[in-house]
């Protein structure tokens, strides 16, 4: 039996259908759950969020119009949340998350531009940098790396789901890519003979 | 030779330029070293950020948005007809006041115009006190009072015939407030001159 598209599943929850709903649920939890958490860092907080995004779906589910993909309506969602929640957390003092407790000034190490063979890092380390680097852009630019590089928007979809041109989608991405390969220069060159 | 700038070969590397800018490119990279080595670092800039994992959700994370959701439905279904919440609050109380204001408006008016008529419908001109009181006291007790009635006075000349003083028509006059006016037959149970009245 071949898959149903999103866009089927939507609109049979629009006209009442809960397995439908509960098919996108499955569908989608790891990528929004995932996304949030790439959004706000904190897990708790990220899980929230996702519940709130499939709450407000199912909350406009009787609204709902195909006009665009399912996707771009529920990222769109989700990236209003999440630059809310980020907003909303500006002023707070930002606490280091769970695996940042008991490892040290990592990054701080990592972007000294004189690396040593002792900063040779093992795969979590790396993964944390990764994150450290992403987490240090702006929250716009963040959100469309994190669209366009794990949730595979594209330019068109990134520009609908932050609601401005394709053109201002490049130069955000530009600049965004371009910082975090500064960043993690130290990891591109690992490869490099 | 003069390196690319950035961006270009940033949208080089992620394959945004058309097929005759893409091939310039191509040529340039072919001859700096610098601009290879850029192109090469977004193309592993992909790879890298390849390696941050997406956390999973906890293994309660679908009963609890199941559970919000029904919470929802159920406060949906609670609300009933107060579904829309102070929109349709504000109509009914608008609703409300407009219908009290106008059952006491309609009242009022009804009140202010019916007394009168009802006496007028009452009180047939042919049925005025001195022609059959007894009749339009039956009717309407309070049309035949002594303020509201026409009252018969005896002529002064009667009274001084009747050796009546004009003391004792005030008398007589008193006599309406405890009783119709228009039982003449009253007045010849008047005292006579002279004679004290008894309290």
């Amino acid at each position: 039996m071949a898959m149903e598209s999103d866009l089927e599943l939507m609109l049979r929850v629009r006209a009442g259908d809960a397995a439908s709903f509960e098919t996108l649920l499955r569908r989608y939890r790891l990528p929004l759950v995932g996304f949030f958490h790439r959004m706000v860092r904190d897990r708790a907080l990220a899980e929230d969020l996702a519940q709130e995004a499939f709450l407000r779906i199912y909350r406009a589910r009787e609204r709902y119009q195909p006009e665009a993909r399912f996707t771009t309506w529920l990222y769109r969602i989700a990236t209003n949340l999440a630059l809310n929640a980020i907003r909303d957390r500006k002023d707070e003092v930002p606490e280091p998350a769970s695996e940042d407790l008991d490892r040290g000034p990592a990054f701080e190490r990592f972007v000294d531009p004189k690396p040593t063979a002792e900063q040779k890092l093992l795969e979590g380390d790396r993964q944390r940098l990764i994150r450290q680097a992403v987490e240090s852009l702006p929250a716009n630019q963040r959100a469309a790396v994190i669209l366009h590089k794990y949730q595979e928007a594209d330019y068109r979809q990134i520009a609908q789901i932050l609601s401005v041109s394709e053109s201002a989608v490049k130069s955000l991405l530009f600049r965004a890519y371009e910082t975090l390969r500064l960043r993690l220069e130290p990891l591109l060159r690992e490869g490099q003979i | 030779m003069n390196c690319l700038d950035r961006e270009r070969l940033f949208n080089y590397a992620h394959r945004l330029l058309g097929e005759q800018q893409a091939a310039q490119v191509r040529t340039h990279l072919g001859e700096c070293s610098q601009c290879r080595e850029a192109v090469n670092h977004y193309e592993r800039l992909d790879a890298v950020l390849q390696e941050w994992k997406p956390q999973e959700p906890s293994a309660w994370f679908d009963a609890r948005v199941r559970q919000a959701v029904e919470a929802q439905e159920a406060r949906r279904a609670a609300r009933g007809f107060w579904g829309l919440g102070w929109v349709r609050g504000l109509a009914l109380a608008s609703l409300g006041v407009l219908v009290i204001a106008g059952v006491a408006w309609l009242t009022h008016r009804h009140r202010s115009v019916s007394t009168p008529s009802t006496l007028a419908t009452q009180q047939p001109p042919q049925t005025t006190a001195a022609q059959a009181p007894a009749e339009v006291a039956k009717l309407n007790p309070r049309a035949v009072t002594p303020r509201q009635t026409e009252k018969p006075r005896m002529p002064a000349t009667e009274l001084q015939s009747a050796g009546v003083s004009p003391s004792e028509d005030e008398d007589a006059r008193a006599l309406d407030d405890y009783d119709l006016v228009a039982d003449f037959d009253v007045l010849s149970e008047l005292p006579k001159k002279g004679a004290r009245v008894a309290n």
